[in-house]
């Protein structure tokens, strides 16, 4: 029996089982907070049916701009339809937009970025020579002019958003494959054969992954961000399609006629975009210790 | 560092041409004539050869790298084309309305300046929490906060409540200077909290950064008040990193400069570049656009140089 193998204790110190990343998000008041604002963002827009308390077209004539009361906590709009209720249904185009955005904006940039990384010459070169140009143009600005070539129907704004935070993806999965390169199980998963489909798919890309997590966070909000803009000079998401940023824009023309038409919608893209920034940086902290 | 400057010269001059190839192709693919909303009707109306004799006037009858080289030898020469729907020179459309955009963006700049570095300054010779706090939460939402919501707010509370600035419109700064900055004034706060907000970022992190560095020890040991070490001596080094914001910032401008003239009604570069994309026209569109791009690489290289300079480290680099 002396001969049986001694059983190695993985207890002791500096070996505790670590947290997984969800636990050590939510025990960051911050974090916490942002991903509940989020959580409670995306739930009522999509439950928009279910919680508005009128529906999206029912006007009432004797309410035209209606101050915020307990009927109607963000007011009336011009034709006396209930604000509230638009927000929570403009909320279902604006994120819906925006997280197809950030799908095609991280799919395109991780192919993009990773092609560049393992091509290392004269292809990786093109590749982020391109993405390089496209960045050194403000988004807001290749946005209007890429709407005015297609055309402001909502595909296009995705598609066009996508395409627009696709190249800033790209450097950073480029710059992050690049260490995961020199990475010793890389070079082991290379040694014993591993096939390429096989490292990228199991070994690199989870490796990469808390890193573009943190960095589709961000590019959500950015999303959200650039279609209200665009919306906002009537170049985005077109009437009678309702978003955050068309609503801005008719409570904009209304201002003098009330002041909570604008300014709700306004605050609504305001919450939502910084609980997504504080969600991604709080995202990168713990996800990626080493980098931030 | 003559090689250094040179070698970020040639790339940015390389970027700068590369983008105006982007540019270029990008106004060629899209569909639609612009010769058809130049005529304002629909294509039926219109005889084949009214058409080709526009084609001709605007050189859109050329091959596409013909047109490319016309384009840009006439950029050589200053000249930027012209309107394909007023017929103006883009020049002159652009002379016209850049006053407008420059003091926007000089002010914002100044504003976002006088915010970021006293305010940054004050965290860091009195670190407390509340005011470390107020501080991080201001930078926070000056990022997220979309400049047309800033804008609103303003010109309820400033502009229609208590009656203190104009709301819209633009005064040459060399016509009437008083009135130019109070007309101005309402569009820059708006665009220089943003600006604020992006130097507050980088400087808070540089300064506390450069707390624990041992030159401030130093200063520290032999006995000068807070403040001192603070403003003399951290301060300066600090805002060396600061320097890097600058391409974020112009950014920032160039593309707040489309929503804040908007909101604000101010006739520059923004609402022309809006008025275009309504328009479809291409001809204004293009060159906006690259010297949008333009602003945006000889910033970028500007910095570059700069931290050349100050950081001799940098210049030893080979790769990017």
């Amino acid at each position: 029996m002396s001969n049986a193998p001694e059983v190695v204790s993985l207890e002791g110190p500096g070996l505790e089982r670590r947290e997984s990343a969800g636990w050590r998000l939510l025990r960051r008041p911050q974090a916490a907070l942002a991903g509940l604002v989020v959580g409670l963002i995306v739930a009522a827009t999509i439950g928009a049916p279910l919680f508005a308390p009128y529906a999206p077209t029912a006007t009432d004539y004797d309410r035209l701009f209606g101050a915020p009361s307990w009927a109607h906590p963000f007011g009336t709009d011009e034709l006396g339809r209930d604000i509230l209720t638009r927000v929570l249904y403009g909320g279902q185009t604006s994120l819906t937009v925006a997280a197809a955005a950030t799908a095609i904006a991280m799919l395109l940039g991780v192919v993009w970025g990773f092609v560049a990384a393992f091509r290392e010459g004269w292809i990786g070169e093109i590749l982020m020579r391109v993405a390089d140009t496209v960045m050194a143009l403000p988004v807001i600005l290749l946005g209007l002019v890429l709407v005015a070539a297609f055309g402001a129907s909502i595909l296009n704004l995705i598609i066009i958003l996508g395409l627009l935070f696709a190249p800033a993806t790209a450097r950073l999965a480029r710059s992050t494959l690049l260490v995961e390169l020199r990475s010793e199980y890389y070079v082991a998963a290379v040694s014993v054969g591993a096939s390429s489909w096989r490292i990228v798919a199991r070994e690199l890309l989870p490796n990469a992954l808390p890193v573009l997590l943190a960095r589709a966070s961000l590019v959500v909000a950015e999303a959200i961000f650039v279609e209200a803009s665009l919306s906002f000079v009537g170049l985005g998401v077109q009437p009678p399609e309702t978003s955050w940023g068309t609503l801005l824009n008719q409570g904009y023309s209304n201002l003098y006629s009330s002041y909570s038409y604008p300014i709700f919608p306004g605050i609504v893209i305001l919450v939502a975009v910084l609980a997504l920034n504080i969600l991604g940086d709080n995202l990168q902290k713990v996800l990626d210790p080493a980098r931030s | 560092m003559f090689k250094y400057v040179l070698r970020h010269v040639v790339s940015s001059v390389g970027l700068l041409f590369l983008s105006s190839i982007l540019i270029f192709l990008l106004m060629r693919v899209i569909p639609g004539d612009p010769t058809i909303t130049k005529l304002g009707g629909t294509i039926k109306e219109v005889d084949v050869e009214t058409l080709a004799s526009i084609r001709r006037q605007l050189g859109l009858d050329k091959s596409i790298p013909e047109q490319y080289v016309s384009w840009i030898a006439g950029i050589a020469h200053g000249d930027f084309g012209s309107s394909y729907f007023s017929q103006f020179p883009v020049t002159t459309l652009i002379e016209q309305r850049v006053g407008a955009t420059l003091e926007l963006a000089i002010m914002a700049m100044l504003i976002g300046i006088l915010i970021a570095v006293p305010a940054s300054v004050a965290g860091a010779i009195w670190p407390n929490r509340f005011l470390d706090w107020a501080l991080s939460g201001f930078a926070a939402v000056g990022i997220a906060i979309p400049t047309f919501v800033i804008g609103i707010v303003l010109i309820i509370v400033l502009g229609v409540e208590l009656n203190l600035l104009p709301t819209q419109g633009h005064v040459s700064f060399l016509k009437d200077p008083v009135t130019s900055v109070r007309t101005a004034l309402l569009p820059s706060i708006t665009l220089g909290i943003g600006v604020a907000a992006t130097i507050m970022r980088i400087l808070r992190a540089s300064l506390m950064e450069i707390a624990s560095a041992s030159f401030v020890r130093t200063a520290k040991g032999k006995g000068l008040l807070r403040r001192q070490v603070v403003v003399r001596h951290e301060l300066p080094n600090a805002s060396i990193p600061a320097i890097t914001a600058a391409g974020i910032i112009v950014a920032h401008l160039v593309g707040g400069a489309v929503i804040v003239e908007y909101v604000f009604a101010r006739p520059g570069l923004g609402s022309l570049l809006v008025d275009s994309v309504f328009q479809r026209d291409y001809g204004v569109l293009q060159a906006l656009v690259l010297l949008a791009a333009a602003a945006f690489i000889v910033t970028s290289l500007l910095v570059d140089v700069l931290l050349g300079f100050v950081d001799p480290r940098l210049r030893t680099e080979t790769s990017s």
